[in-house]
């Protein structure tokens, strides 16, 4: 009898935890159904319910709302960032982890004094750069600042590298296999987990990140925006009562494929971060 | 004297060994690059480092030295319409952009040091050349060099593309940003328009005065000591709530862990810029979660012990400093405490079950397993993820920008001066200053800071952390 007691309010516990983290996200959920374009400020679930601001979003477009169009751009630059940051992330990676040379441990020592930088204040220079070559307000500008120092970011895919046994290199080596080809037919194929990982936090990055979107496309112009800026300025002082639902309905469809693939790559992360320290 | 040492003179009088003790070619090699190739008939090799040479010189003299020129002054002359009667029309002269001078001064920089290096080493390169010829042993022709590429020099082929990558993306934008904190770039000295100078370490000495006019001194110790705070609550408060939580649900009597590790999860996986500026507006002024406290009589029972003021009828959640300070710190943990999570689940799964065992043999109870066990372990493999995560929230940009951009407004005149706010972190005073104010030059000082001060706590932890050791306590 004590136990069950002690059982229910373990998981009453558990619930209530719950509930709180998930608040935000049900509010956000069913705001987006709400036929109310503005905050609902007095009661938390909606009046009436509709899906006029997923067709709105969706299919009827004006000058601040463009969905469409941002789904697209950012679409496009995440792919394009994801195989970028990958190849850097990986080519690091494999050369720290499994090569021995000169300039290694500088390497990795320069790389530990760069991230100790805030990232934007290399942000103003990198904006001044890319307009003297007329890349602002471009995709292809973002995406160079998106994937053009991933390569520091080599720590966790590197921790993944050090467990592969030293001696599989090493008989492939005696069998006459180039450096190239122990990379690429024999470490990469069994690095499935690492390749996942790496590629899904690389697509990932132009769907959060707001800031440097906001510094590179600066030009207004809203159909040239990523989703995060254009869903951020929905929320103007002047926009926001007109178009809070739809911000839901957008935070709503950009969440979704997101955290899909978020819970299928938290496992790689955890493994990646524990994995790297254990070893030492 | 140290082995490194060594290493570094040994590797810098290389080269003029190289130079002395090599034959008539390598010494002419000082002069023309691929003379030493051509010696030993690798003619390609020759031609590519001989067309090297040439460019580099070109460059030198078309684009280097007029930057390099000017940028002890970083520039004289100030845009000015000219009106030109040929053509009848307003015309600009010929005027400098400091900013550009700056930036193209370095990268001039980086690209002559990089030609220096390859003339140094091409000199150790070519003596080396002689003596394999010497000794009589086989010297590549241009297809083996090339095949080294994907053998013994592999990891140059790997590393070539992502270091240019870090050098553009990163390390010359970061030299250039550091030395404008040594110049008086801020909106009264924008080019093109107008010109900006070097003034030395006067932006330092401004960042630590405090008088009538300048109000830098005051704005950073209150913002340096709430970055400080806010990165030891952040990261502490996550770190123990989500080893708290992770141990709630692993523990063997919670049943469908699973669903519960989901629910947790599906917070998170949700953009932080749609899920803070959610809660943004759930906790502002007129939100929903005033109009419930209102309902409740929270909001009343609030001003009665004085922690909301008589003056508003409403809870200051995000608008009053002490308020914002301790929500931010609150909301922090809702974002943070299911990464810990996940994380600790996966070393608490890894805890080597014999030692928990013997443990209980020996009648440990369930605290002291905690705090003997547990824990020590958690520290020891999380160790230097924790000191990066202090790092990483002394530079946490997101949770305060999203919370309190627009929102909140400061009272304090002297911080409005030097356009900080109370809940500023030095991140987001610095995105401000760039982002609103144009005030590089403060910015970047402000950016070297940030940098000092990371640095600093990294060395401290990693330090302790090799001292203290325990690798062999928890290796089974």
């Amino acid at each position: 009898m004590k136990k069950t007691i002690k059982s229910i309010i373990r998981h009453l516990i558990l619930s209530v935890l719950a509930i709180v983290w998930l608040i935000p996200i049900i509010w956000l959920f069913c705001t987006s159904f709400s036929a109310y374009p503005g905050i609902n400020i007095s009661k938390f679930f909606p009046e009436k319910w509709t899906l006029q601001n997923y067709r709105l979003l969706l299919f009827d477009t004006d000058t601040v709302a463009q969905f469409p169009n941002w789904f697209m751009n950012t679409l496009m630059i995440a792919v394009f960032t994801c195989i970028i940051s990958s190849m850097f992330v990986l080519m690091v990676s494999y050369a720290i982890s499994c090569m021995r040379f000169k300039m290694r441990k500088p390497f990795m020592n320069i790389a530990i004094l760069l991230n100790l930088f805030p990232g934007f204040l290399a942000m103003i220079a990198v904006y001044f750069i890319l307009k003297s070559l007329n890349m602002t307000n471009t995709r292809i500008g973002l995406i160079l600042v998106y994937s053009g120092s991933s390569g520091l970011g080599y720590l966790v895919a590197k921790g993944f590298f050090d467990t592969i046994s030293k001696s599989l290199r090493e008989a492939a080596s005696i069998e006459g296999a180039s450096q190239l080809q122990i990379f690429t037919k024999i470490v990469l194929p069994i690095s499935k987990p690492i390749i996942v990982y790496t590629v899904i936090s690389a697509f990932l990055v132009p769907w959060m990140d707001f800031i440097f979107a906001r510094i590179i496309l600066n030009s207004g112009i809203s159909s040239e925006q990523t989703v995060a800026i254009g869903l951020y300025r929905m929320l103007d002082k002047t926009l926001i009562n007109s178009y809070f639902a739809r911000f839901c309905a957008g935070g709503v469809i950009v969440s979704i494929p997101i955290s899909v693939l978020f819970m299928f790559m938290q496992k790689f992360y955890v493994e990646g971060i524990t994995g790297g320290s254990v070893k030492g | 004297m140290n082995k490194k040492l060594i290493a570094l003179r040994d590797g810098f009088l290389r080269p003029g060994k190289s130079f002395i003790e090599g034959d008539i070619f390598v010494k002419l090699s000082a002069l023309f690059m691929g003379a030493g190739y051509f010696r030993r008939k690798q003619f390609i090799k020759g031609l590519l480092i001989t067309i090297f040479q040439l460019v580099v010189i070109f460059f030198a003299y078309t684009v280097a030295v007029p930057y390099l020129s000017k940028i002890t002054t970083l520039g004289t002359v100030q845009r000015e319409s000219v009106f030109n009667f040929e053509t009848m029309k307003n015309e600009e002269n010929d005027y400098d952009h400091s900013f550009k001078i700056l930036l193209y001064g370095i990268i001039c920089i980086v690209i002559l040091t990089a030609a220096v290096i390859i003339y140094f080493t091409n000199l150790v390169r070519v003596r080396n050349l002689q003596l394999l010829a010497e000794k009589g042993k086989h010297i590549n022709n241009i297809i083996e060099d090339i095949r080294a590429y994907k053998n013994d020099k592999f990891h140059m082929t790997l590393l070539f593309f992502p270091i240019l990558g870090i050098l553009l993306f990163t390390i010359i934008p970061l030299l250039v940003m550091i030395s404008v904190a040594f110049t008086n770039y801020d909106q009264n000295h924008m080019p093109p328009t107008s010109l900006f100078t070097w003034v030395g370490v006067e932006n330092f000495k401004n960042m630590f005065t405090n008088s009538v006019t300048i109000s830098f001194g005051y704005a950073f110790k209150k913002v340096l000591g709430w970055t400080l705070v806010w990165a030891f609550f952040a990261t502490f408060t996550n770190y123990i709530g989500g080893i708290l939580l992770a141990m709630f649900i692993n523990n063997r009597k919670t049943k469908f862990q699973k669903v519960w590790r989901m629910l947790f999860v599906v917070a998170i996986a949700v953009p932080q810029f749609v899920s803070l500026l959610l809660v943004r507006n759930f906790f502002a002024d007129t939100g929903i979660v005033n109009t419930i406290c209102s309902n409740i009589g929270l909001t009343h029972i609030l001003q009665n012990i004085g922690l909301v003021s008589e003056n508003i009828t409403y809870i200051p959640f995000l608008t009053n400093p002490g308020w914002a300070k301790f929500m931010i710190i609150l909301i922090n943990m809702w974002v943070g405490i299911p990464y810990l999570m996940l994380i600790a689940t996966g070393v608490l799964m890894n805890i080597p079950m014999d030692i928990r065992e013997s443990a209980r043999i020996d009648g440990a109870n369930g605290f002291q397993e905690f705090t003997r066990i547990t824990m020590p372990y958690m520290l020891f493999v999380t160790g230097p993820f924790l000191v990066t995560q202090f790092v990483g929230n002394i530079n946490n940009f997101n949770v305060v920008y999203l919370l309190t951009q627009d929102v909140y407004v400061t009272l304090d005149q002297a911080l409005a001066n030097s356009r900080a706010k109370e809940i500023d972190l030095l991140i987001s005073w610095l995105f401000r200053l760039t982002n609103e104010y144009y005030n590089y030059k403060m910015a970047s000082v402000i950016g070297i800071m940030v940098f000092i001060i990371c640095a600093i706590f990294t060395l401290i932890a990693f330090n302790s952390m090799i001292r203290g050791n325990k690798e062999e306590n928890f290796q089974v």
